[in-house]
Parts: C-alpha cells; structure tokens; sequence
C-alpha cells in the first residue's frame, strides 16, 4: 500500500486541481445512458506487466475504470464487458500461459490495454493465428510494432526518439548527434536506428551507443558520448538510469557544451525536480500523448473518469491515458456491431475497420487498418524542464519523419489518412 | 586511437568506493569470520534515509548521520539477535544468512520508498579537480581519500589495539575465545556496528555517485565482494588496490567495443581470474 502510495500520491498531488475540476465534470462513456448493462457478459482480455521490475498496470486499470464505467451507462447495447487482466510477472513463459488462457479458454472477444515488456515477443503470433486483435496500452519492444494483430495506443521509443532529434536538429541547430539506449534485447539498436536513419536523410549524423543499464558507472558513458563531439544527446533510456546518467552529465558539466534531449521516459512529473535546476531550460522529452494536464475535453474525461470509477491508488499517468484510450477503442467498436451477433471475428473486423478515432489526448487521429503492422501514433509534442516541472515547448505536434515508416504510411494512405 | 585517461579518472571515483566497501566486507570477515551479503542493503537503506530528512530541509550533517546511525542500528540488531544464532554453523550458512537479512531490507527499502527517481545531492559535488578534462568531485575524492584512510585505521585497529586482538580471536575460534573469558557479545557489537558505520558511509557515497536505487546499491557489494576476494579476505592493502582497479577497469572497458554493453562483468570476472589464480597458486604451494 505505501509503495502504491509513494508512486501515487506525487502524480495524485500534481494533479489535484485536475481531478478537482473532474468532479464538477459529467463522466462520459459508452452509451452513456445511465442503465446498468444486465445482458450477456463480453469478455475482454488485457496481459500486463505487474509484478516484476515495474508495474506496468497502469494502463489496464484505466481501461477497467472505462469499461465499468460503459457497464454503468448501457454496456455494449445492453450487455456488460468482463475485463479480465493477467500479470505476465515479465516472464515471456507466463505471458504465453496467461495469454493462451484468456484466448483459448476464456474465448476473449479483443484485448485492451495490454502493457508488458515480454509479451509482444511471447504472442503477437498466437494473436495472428487466433485472429484476436489487440488494441494495446504502451508498447516498448520492437515487437509491439511489429505484428499484424497488436496495435499499441502510444508511439513507441524508436519514433519518440526520433522525434526528440528533428526537435533537436530545429532547435539547436544540431549537426551531429549520439543517441544512448540500454543493451535490452529487442530494443537495443532498434530504437536509436530513427534518429539514424532519419538523420542519414536530413544531413545529422547520429551514432549510436549501447549500454549495460546495470552498470554502475554513468559518468564513462556520458565520458564516452562527449568525446565524439555531438551538439545533442539523446536519451532513449529508463527514467530509473536517466536520473544518473544527467546527474554524472552535470557533474562533468557536459549540459554547458552540449544539448540533451530524450524520448517519452523522461515525461514523468518527479523528473524535472529530481534532476535539479541545472537542467532548467536546458532539458528536453517527448511525450507520446498530450500533456497529463491537458485541458482537452477528452483528457478532462480521462480524470473525471478515473475519479469516479478508478481505484484511488490508479497512477493519472501516460499509461493510464493509454489504456483509457484502448478501451475508448474497444467499446466504440463493438457499439457499432449487432449486440446478439457478437464474435470474435466481428469484433477483430470491427477493429480493423477503426479509423479516424479522434481524442485531445492524441495528435492526430488512431486508426488500426489491416496492416502487417501498427504505429498509427508517430506524432507528440515536445516539453522542456523549467528546473522543477515541465513545461510543453511551443510548436505542438512533431511528427516523425522515421523512414521505417514508409510502410505506415502507404498504408496510411491506402486508407485515405493524411 | 581513444583517449583512456578520461575512463581511467573517472574509474578512480567508483574504484575507490568499491575499495572502502571492500574494506568493510574483510573488516567484518576478520572479526566474526561472516561475510556480510547486508551490506549494501545497509548503505542503501541509510541513504534513502538521508534523501528524506534533506527533503524535508534537514540539515545535510543530520542527515548524513542518520544514514551512517540507520545502518549502524540494523546491522547491529542483525548481530546480536541473529547472527549469535547461527554462530555455531557453517561459514556458508552464516553468510546467507546475512543474503535473507539483505532481501528483508532491500525489499522494505523499495516497499516504502517506492520507483521514483531519486537523486542524492551531496555538498562536495559542487566543486572538483580537473585531470585529462574530466571533472573528479569531491565526493569521488572524499571516497578516495576515505578508502585509504580506513584501510590504513582498520588496519591499526585489528594489528595494534586490544579489541583488534578480540576480534581477530572471535573470528579464529569463537568457543576458545568465550572459554578463555573473552566477552563475546562486547566484540561482536563493536565488530557489526563498525561494518554497519561503513555501510552507511559507502551507501551515501554509491547512492551519490551511482544511483539512489534499491536493487543497485543491494547488489553494488559483489564488486566489493571481488575485491576483497582478490584481498583473500585479509589484507586491507590488497583489498583496496583490487577495488580502485576494478572501478578502473569496468571504467575502461566501455571502450572496448563489442565488451562495452557488458562491462558490469568486470568484477565477476576479476573474482574468477583471483579464484582461478590463488587455487593455482594454492597448488604450487
């Protein structure tokens, strides 16, 4: 309890004057018709990553609040959804077990808000085969981006650390960039490939460093980053090791010479104090959505939401945005099909046939289509540190121009989206 | 051709600290023949301590004292409820005892403080001496300057002073000792809140310089394990030495390419090379 506490209640406190507004707000969900859904239940599934070296839950205890909520206010046409939520426990062999029961023995119509480091790699397969479709929370390894049924909500580290670089190379100027990501398999090289790649195509180069998160010893990696002269640093790392590796940055007085910028990690509210004040406007992230303190009427739901059907403890966080989002996907999906004609395959179709999802939360429209593969967010604007917040940098939406994007955007603009 | 000065500075920093951590392993070992698993847990715990009392605008001696106290006090309650218990068993067993003693404390550590990034600032990081372009903090000097200054006391203490004989007496037969009037529980306390003082000196140091994490710092005593491995457990003056060159090296080794992702084996495979080593040499023998 304490630790749930201690993680809450920072985010709980900076979003206070948020949630206070949330409610004097009307909740809106579903068919938003105040009955309570009594028909047959729809089960819905979600494997998360709770238990392990994070809790990744966040997103699926968004997505529980929206579907109690749509099964206070009507259901799917009268009948209620049974979300049921696995911990894959960051076992790629327990998320096979988890997920293989809620596909085969729990017979799952879709998933939602799944959010796990292993289980992308462990069942983006079995989903094909099955033909179960997975609208995801937040997606990490490469995995999640690869797969024809797995649509994860948010960006991703590759195209949010794109995106820090055109940011960067706008900003600053910067001509020569490194990007530093820890030796995690599937991530790896992976996510600093963009700005690479991206860079080869708009005169940056940018090289890439691998680093043994463990490793006690920040300052050689900031050393060694320094000493190929770049104008930027990237940062595509955990906010658990970015905390050090800036500390050991500012201890050489690196943030002086250099500019430092970071993927999506960093966007976490006790960030901007726990690096101090010699990153005031000196820091920059990514955010895969808008801002947690967004004033959209889709962000004010979202809070409004969790304060009336979500668990107190329940981060306000990105994830929890993310899994509020894929069950937003879900239900509205599954109110335009026949309630008594409900399968699977009519719900992974009705998923697929999602396009034009519209939410303040988001930069630009989600849509899933019938890709190979799914990064419908490549778009988030861009905060800087005023030493003890963050502050949303002028210019909003950046979209990355990553060229392992070309295949998006075909299908993009197969399906009429510009 | 890279330039391996900056690496080999920087390795001074966190070398030294694996040395005074190693220093306090072998100070334990030679006074109660235990090989103390806690002691990074201890350090860890003690500075999580200090990071709440400077958040709440303590002052930083207060707060440091705190720490040094909060490892002090645990490793002490450890000394005298447990280890008393296991005293008549194996060496093996004695020291994973002190391995559960770790998990209980990292897992309260990280139950209470929670997965938010921390940051432990400590007066002596604003100034530093410059070598080959790379800033060498005060705090990385005070680790240096406080790894040879224990090893040099800690050294005195056991070699020229009474209690020092006591210990080292305890540590050789503990049954002998108590028969020939030695007052067991009088040296056990002075030899678990001596290693628990080191362990809040070294967890305020690595929490500073590494990072303010649990997990990390519990499992930040396997270098100093090493080093004091290659110090067979009994000379301080090779036990440092071995510290300061293991820091070094993990430091070096990032510019190895292809080793760099993997240099936190630096200490396992230094232990290794030392066990390998000292068996055949053992042989020769």
């Amino acid at each position: 309890m304490k630790h749930f506490i201690q993680r809450a209640m920072p985010v709980a406190l900076g979003l206070a004057a948020l949630s206070g507004a949330g409610w004097a707000q009307n909740v809106s969900c579903g068919l938003n018709n105040g009955k309570a859904a009594t028909g047959e239940p729809l089960p819905i599934g979600a494997v998360v990553g709770k238990t392990g070296p994070d809790d990744f839950s966040s997103a699926a205890g968004a997505a529980a609040a929206y579907f109690k909520c749509v099964n206070a206010n009507g259901g799917i046409n009268g009948r209620p959804v049974e979300y049921i939520v696995a911990d894959d426990q960051w076992n790629p062999e327990t998320a096979t077990q988890v997920a293989s029961k809620l596909v085969k023995d729990r017979k799952v119509l879709a998933m939602a808000g799944n959010t796990s480091f292993v289980e992308c790699g462990a069942n983006a397969k079995m989903y094909a085969q099955e033909d179960v479709m997975v609208i995801a929370g937040v997606g990490v390894p490469r995995e999640c981006f690869n797969a024809k049924n797995y649509a994860p909500i948010n960006s991703g580290p590759r195209v949010s650390g794109t995106i820090a670089a055109i940011y960067a190379a706008k900003k600053y100027g910067a001509k020569k960039m490194v990007c530093i990501i820890p030796n995690i398999p599937s991530l790896g090289n992976w996510a600093c490939e963009g700005p690479k790649e991206w860079g080869a195509k708009n005169g940056v180069v940018s090289e890439t460093i691998v680093i043994d998160p463990g490793s006690a010893d920040a300052t050689s990696v900031m050393l060694q980053a320094a000493s190929k002269k770049p104008d930027v640093i990237i940062m595509n790392v955990p906010k658990g090791i970015l905390v050090p590796m800036l500390a050991a940055a500012e201890q050489q007085n690196l943030g002086k010479k250099i500019h430092f910028v970071s993927s999506a990690p960093a966007y976490n509210i006790e960030v901007p104090k726990a690096i101090g004040a010699y990153w005031k406007n000196n820091f920059d992230t990514n955010l895969e959505f808008q801002p947690l303190e967004g004033g959209g009427p889709d962000n004010k739901n979202w809070l409004a939401l969790m304060d009336k059907y979500g668990n107190k403890s329940d981060p306000r966080d990105t994830f929890s945005q993310a899994g509020y989002l894929a069950a937003r996907v879900v239900t509205e999906a599954m109110l335009k099909l026949d309630p008594k004609k409900i399968d699977r395959a009519a719900v992974s179709n009705a998923l697929r046939a999602v396009s034009g999802f519209k939410s303040d939360i988001l930069c630009k429209p989600f849509y899933v289509g019938n890709g190979n593969r799914h990064n419908a967010n490549n778009s988030g604007p861009m905060a800087t540190s005023t030493g003890t917040a963050w502050a949303i940098a002028p210019g909003g939406c950046m979209t990355a121009d990553d060229p392992e994007l070309a295949d998006i955007r075909a299908d993009e603009k197969k399906m009429g989206i510009k | 051709m890279v330039d391996l000065l900056p690496f080999l500075v920087s390795g001074l920093g966190i070398g030294a600290v694996y040395a005074l951590s190693g220093v306090g392993l072998v100070v334990l070992y030679r006074s109660s023949g235990v090989l103390n698993f806690a002691f990074g847990a201890l350090g860890a715990i003690g500075a999580y301590v200090a990071w709440s009392l400077l958040d709440e605008d303590w002052p930083q001696w207060l707060a440091w004292a705190s720490a040094v106290g909060t490892a002090m006090v645990l490793s002490l309650a450890y000394g005298r409820l447990l280890a008393p218990r296991l005293s008549h068993r194996d060496p093996t067993i004695r020291s994973i005892g002190t391995l559960g003693f770790a998990l209980i404390v990292m897992g309260f550590t990280e139950w209470y403080w929670g997965a938010q990034p921390r940051r432990l600032v400590l007066p002596t990081d604003a100034e530093a001496l410059e070598f080959a372009d790379v800033r060498l903090t005060y705090t990385r000097v005070l680790g240096l300057a406080l790894a040879l200054a224990m090893m040099a006391g800690i050294g005195l203490l056991l070699s020229r002073t009474r209690i020092g004989l006591k210990m080292r007496a305890l540590a050789n037969d503990r049954d002998l000792s108590a028969l020939l009037g030695l007052r067991v529980l009088q040296v056990d306390t002075v030899a678990w809140v001596l290693s628990g003082a080191f362990a809040g000196v070294c967890g305020l140091l690595l929490a500073n310089i590494v990072r303010l994490q649990a997990t990390l710092l519990t499992f930040l005593v396997i270098p100093a394990f090493a080093a004091a491995i290659m110090g067979r457990l009994n000379s301080l003056p090779v036990t440092v030495a071995a510290g300061i060159s293991i820091g070094v090296l993990e430091a070096l080794a990032i510019t190895v390419p292809g080793f760099a992702p993997y240099r936190t084996a630096v200490p396992f495979l230094v232990a290794l090379a030392a066990i390998l080593f000292f068996r055949s040499d053992a042989r020769k023998a």
